[in-house]
């Protein structure tokens, strides 16, 4: 039974199939974003103007502005329908690319093209306020996805109850676990469904059974042609919950393709980089 | 230069992507996205000024009393101190002050105007410019507070009110919130940027307080009174504060508001549009 409706997922969708152009979508091209790692007097107006004023060459010194390359020539087209997992090292550059799809980061190079409503879940807590009941969060958090109070209100029951918080609902928010948070945030963030939903990997620290429940959920509006894009370090997860899967490494796009021949790319590169990381130590020793 | 072209993955057709709108639009999109939500950033300048207040009786009248007791503290020993008859002392330091902490309030908020907001900025996309208008008008709400003084300061010590010139208020208002409004992008930026700029101009406020007419009247200056009426902080002041008091305002002050508007608001759009798509790393 399991097979076959996995069978089913996997046959395109009509509009698809008659190549339709996307309801909604995540284009690419080139995409670089450089961090400035901005530190001690880098951060100070006083010395950039010194050393602007005194000795051109020395600007840079005495700036110590040390930019890194995040993202570095990524072109991905992500088209509805789509689950996509991002996988990868730590610092490959996961968070920063789920930044740039949510529109937070403009990339320092190349394009970016959205269309549909994009909601993203990259921190519980956002907009929360500790001291403010969850009844009350789910009303503020759903003004910073752009939802009216007013409107949010209607939906601050259905919410609760996704939660399965139970009387915990009406407590202020400071009292509540992780995986609390991890309920309340998600719950919030999906009670609209969005044409994209942004996730980092935070999710996997919710339990199994609410995870269940989110997939679900999850599984049920990308039926409804829409995206979901997820970071996550659990390639079982990534497995569970994706069709196709990105491998990110040092900024770059290794691989993008079916999540079985991505997987094993990444355990290649989990299994190479251990021992390259021990050479690149002895090669310091 | 690469070919900003890439095959659909779906479907094999070659799709191009649409030009990229100048930095300027982007900035302009910005400022008009942040107005069109403006239900958002009145609700949480509401919320900012209540929760601030939480949990006490008198909630955001607290801020009322402590005005209150600063002007009624200051004006009996600021009176003495002047040679000043009382009935015409107070009212002008009550209409000063009240409108002092309006405006100064908005420029040392304003370098925290990305600042405070960076666990928002780093999360979800909203239009920077609804920052600064969720500064201005929190700023503006907290001046209604303190405005219930002033009724009852001119109702215990009466002033010849004019009333048709009350209506320069609006103007005056409106004018200071947009100034406030560039202030609080620009400063907001600068200070996002560098970390030092913030307490740098806490003490230059601090300065100019006791350099602008607010607790003597700028007619003490005598034959330079000019210098102080050139003081924008003057010009901001004196347009709310003759109108209720009854006195003819600066000439020069509706002069500089408007050109500290207009040139404000040139100067501030192009650093913003050359510079905020950096904000979010900045923060």
């Amino acid at each position: 039974m399991r097979r076959l409706l996995r069978l089913l997922r996997e046959v395109p969708l009509p509009h698809r199939l008659l190549g339709l152009t996307s309801l909604s979508f995540l284009r690419l091209r080139n995409v670089c974003v450089d961090f400035p790692i901005y530190q001690g007097s880098s951060r100070s107006l006083k010395r950039a103007l010194l050393a602007t004023s005194t000795h051109g060459n020395l600007a840079r010194d005495a700036l110590d502005r040390i930019n890194v390359r995040a993202l570095s020539d990524v072109s991905i087209d992500i088209l509805n329908g789509d689950r996509i997992g991002l996988i990868g090292l730590n610092g490959a550059g996961k968070t920063t690319l789920l930044k740039v799809l949510a529109g937070v980061y403009e990339p320092s190079q190349g394009r970016i093209v959205s269309s549909g409503s994009i909601s993203s879940l990259l921190d519980t807590n956002v907009g929360l306020n500790s001291d403010a009941t969850g009844r009350e969060n789910i009303i503020l958090r759903g003004m910073y996805m752009g939802i009216h109070p007013q409107e949010m209100r209607t939906r601050v029951d259905e919410v609760a109850a996704f939660t399965e918080l139970g009387h915990y609902i009406d407590m202020p928010v400071r009292t509540y676990s992780a995986g609390m948070m991890i309920r309340l945030a998600f719950s919030i963030s999906t009670c609209v469904p969005p044409d994209i939903l942004i996730m980092d990997e935070w999710l996997t620290a919710g339990d199994a059974q609410f995870l269940d429940k989110a997939q679900r959920r999850v599984e049920e509006f990308v039926r409804g042609s829409s995206i979901l894009v997820l970071a996550s370090h659990s390639t079982q997860l990534v497995e569970q919950w994706c069709n196709r899967v990105i491998l990110l490494h040092q900024g770059r796009v290794v691989t993008m393709g079916p999540v079985k021949e991505v997987v094993a790319a990444y355990r290649r590169l989990i299994d190479g980089a251990i021992p390259e990381a021990a050479a690149q130590i002895a090669a310091a020793g | 230069m690469h070919a900003e072209t890439i095959a659909d993955a779906e479907t094999g057709r070659i799709v191009e992507l649409p030009e990229a709108p100048t930095r300027a639009g982007l900035a302009a999109i910005d400022l008009i996205e942040g107005v069109r939500k403006s239900w958002l950033w009145t609700t949480l300048a509401e919320q900012d000024v209540k929760l601030r207040y939480r949990g006490s009786i008198l909630g955001p009248f607290w801020q009322t009393l402590t005005t209150a007791v600063m002007i009624g503290g200051m004006g009996f020993i600021y009176s003495k101190l002047f040679h000043t008859d009382l009935h015409d002392y107070l009212p002008m330091l009550s209409v000063g002050l009240i409108f002092w902490a309006f405006i100064a309030g908005m420029v040392t908020e304003g370098c925290g105007t990305f600042i405070s907001v960076q666990g928002i900025i780093q999360q979800v996309k909203l239009p920077f410019s609804l920052h600064a208008y969720r500064l201005v008008y929190r700023n503006l709400l907290t001046l209604a507070h303190n405005f219930v003084i002033i009724p009852i300061v001119l109702f215990l010590f009466p002033h010849p009110i004019v009333w048709t010139r009350l209506i320069e208020l609006v103007p005056g208002l409106v004018l200071i919130s947009i100034i406030g409004v560039w202030v609080s992008i620009l400063l907001g930026m600068i200070s996002a940027r560098f970390r030092d700029v913030p307490p740098i101009v806490a003490s230059i406020v601090q300065v100019v307080f006791f350099m602008t007419p607010v607790m003597w009247p700028v007619q003490a200056l005598g034959p330079n009174a000019w210098w102080a009426q050139l003081n924008p902080f003057f010009a901001a002041i004196d347009v709310l504060r003759g109108p209720l008091l009854g006195q003819p305002t600066s000439r020069y002050s509706w002069a500089i508001l408007l050109i500290m508007t207009a040139f404000g608001c040139a100067a501030s759009f192009a650093f913003f549009a050359r510079f905020h798509s950096r904000i979010a790393f900045w923060v």
